[in-house]
């Protein structure tokens, strides 16, 4: 009867480092971890992490929901809902005009539609860079273009999301399947017979899917909008929480959840049926 | 014998009926076709009603929009370029023209962009920690109870629900401006999302190297440490990965509503009209982002390169 110290001897004399790790190996992989804490409690001193400052804000923040309960909207009801349909009506129109623009750059984006390198690579990358641009970033531009209100964020939701979708449009078009529009012309078929019934029913309902998702996402950045002046929910958010009414806040933050949530629940429904 | 009378008279009974079957084919495939056609047609109504109210109610049809909305534009990104002199392009900040003059603030900015990226990887820790034993229990397969697992994912959904600048703007109000209200917004959501994408990881790994532990004596954490982990490391590092990219362009923004990082920066030349010291910002932005891709993709690349050699 062997015992386990036996085993584990005889198993590091056959295969020393299967056991144990060699000593330089522990000590490089225990010095790797020390050092990433040390960085992250450094990372964490220089953006005033302290136990202090968390415990009085957590205090604060103890205190603001307390006063979120109940929610209560002080007879704005109707003003806020509204302002939540102002911000539906942001995210709708402005994922309209990014599909709008994204139709041709993705089709131009396409590997498979534009076969010049040069030409693919220079979209692509384009696209890469406004990519980077953060939607917000692009709301301050065009309020400061077109002032307040709610046509600078479905500009600002447009340009954000025409690079994503573009891309994705582009995707789409690559990685359909090339046999179909080819077995078409094969039997008689012309180009546009071709693409109208080999490609379109293979890509339109990836990109309609897509769309719907980007009408979800863009349903949160719109409420953000409102917070830097776009109209709708986000701005009614914002000036209750510069009067500390944190009872309407509550409010506000319930009916914006379930319109989420619902416009979550029809678009998914709208998308397994598409697939 | 009866079975030849009966297959004969079959076959008559077809010959007789086929033009019956056709047409009865015919009504009932124009039939079909008209109701798609309906159902199109329906479906192009409630698309249309549904974009000319959206349009309608975000002013896109106003008319103040007509008169030279593109004008408004070409004259803003004008003023977006700052006035840059070829003859002093590299003076010092005092001349107008030059570089210095246009990044006349680059030690701050560069200063809140590291801010930003500490935001963002602080956030992206701590959300990581918070999520990966939420996941065990948000896991279909691993979960303890149903109820447990039933309330871990609706509550990640609810946080998810709610985007990070409206998480901030509430615990602005609560922690005062600064980095603070912008990390622990960040978190929330991270972990939140990390426990989605975590969970649906440890659903797909494979059950049968938890049971060999199981059998062997290994406990629940032994199980999951040495059976599961090694399994979902791949997945979940290029998950923490795509989170910390997303959350850096999230860290810049945060700022606009006084959370810290370069956001106050970008709100901050808005206010006082500074439009090229705006467009300044934004490229550092850009930049930051383009270069925090590379190098993530270039950990991703190795990180699931070793997997495969292993």
């Amino acid at each position: 009867m062997t015992t386990r110290s036996d085993l584990i001897e005889r198993a590091s004399l056959i295969a020393p480092n299967s056991v144990h790790l060699p000593w330089v190996n522990r000590v490089g992989r225990w010095s790797g971890w020390i050092g990433a804490v040390v960085l992250f409690g450094w990372m964490c001193h220089n953006l005033d992490l302290s136990v202090d400052v968390l415990a009085q804000g957590f205090t604060k923040l103890g205190n603001l929901t307390k006063a979120m309960l109940p929610p209560f909207a002080n007879g704005a009801e109707i003003n806020i809902l509204q302002s939540l349909l102002v911000t539906f009506a942001m995210a709708l129109s402005g994922t309209a005009l990014a599909v709008l623009l994204a139709l041709p750059l993705g089709i131009a984006g396409a590997k498979t539609v534009i076969r010049n390198s040069g030409v693919h690579f220079s979209i692509r990358r384009t696209f890469d860079v406004l990519r980077a641009v953060p939607v917000l970033v692009w709301a301050l531009i065009m309020i400061s273009a077109f002032g307040l209100g709610p046509i600078a964020g479905v500009i600002a939701l447009a340009l954000a999301d025409f690079p994503h979708l573009a891309k994705q449009f582009a995707e789409a078009l690559e990685n359909s399947d090339a046999r179909p529009p080819q077995a078409i012309i094969a039997s008689g078929g012309d180009r546009l017979e071709a693409v109208r019934l080999g490609v379109l029913p293979q890509v339109i309902p990836v990109m309609a899917s897509q769309s719907l998702y980007t009408l979800e996402s863009n349903f949160r950045h719109a409420a953000i909008l409102g917070v830097v002046g776009a109209g709708g929910i986000g701005f009614e958010l914002q000036e209750r929480i510069r009067i500390f009414a944190f009872d309407q806040v509550a409010w506000i933050v319930l009916a914006y959840v379930v319109g989420v949530t619902l416009l979550d629940w029809i678009s998914s429904q709208i998308r397994a049926r598409l697939t | 014998m009866s079975s030849a009378i009966d297959q004969a008279m079959d076959s008559d009974r077809t010959a007789l009926s086929l033009e019956q079957i056709v047409a009865d084919f015919e009504t009932e495939r124009s039939r079909h076709l008209r109701r798609g056609r309906l159902v199109q047609l329906l479906q192009i109504l409630i698309i249309t009603a549904l974009l000319g109210g959206a349009f309608q109610v975000s002013g896109l049809f106003s008319s103040y929009l007509g008169d030279g909305a593109m004008g408004r534009i070409t004259d803003f990104l004008g003023r977006l370029l700052p006035k840059l002199q070829p003859d002093h392009l590299f003076a010092d900040r005092a001349t107008a023209g030059s570089f210095a003059f246009w990044f006349y603030d680059l030690n701050l900015w560069v200063k809140l962009l590291a801010e930003t990226v500490q935001i963002a990887i602080v956030a992206t820790v701590l959300g990581a920690i918070l999520a990966l034993p939420l996941s065990f229990l948000a896991a279909r397969n691993l979960t303890p109870a149903l109820w447990i697992y039933w309330t871990v994912r609706r509550t990640s959904e609810l946080v998810r629900t709610l985007p990070d600048i409206i998480m901030a703007l509430i615990l602005v109000a609560a922690f005062g401006l600064g980095p603070t209200p912008g990390v622990i917004a960040l978190t929330l959501g991270t972990a939140a999302s990390l426990t989605k994408l975590f969970a649906e990881a440890n659903e797909a790994a494979d059950i049968h190297q938890l049971q060999a532990l199981q059998s062997a004596g290994g406990n629940w954490w032994q199980q999951l440490r040495f059976g599961l982990i090694p399994q979902v490391l791949p997945n979940v590092a290029s998950y923490v990965l795509l989170r910390l990219e997303i959350n850096v362009g999230a860290a810049a923004a945060l700022g606009i509503v006084g959370a810290g990082g370069i956001g106050v920066e970008l709100s901050r030349a808005i206010t006082f009209t500074e439009y090229d010291t705006y467009f300044a910002v934004l490229l550092l932005i850009v930049r930051l982002i383009f270069l925090l891709d590379l190098v993530s993709e270039a950990i991703r690349d190795r990180l699931t390169g070793t997997e495969h050699a292993a």
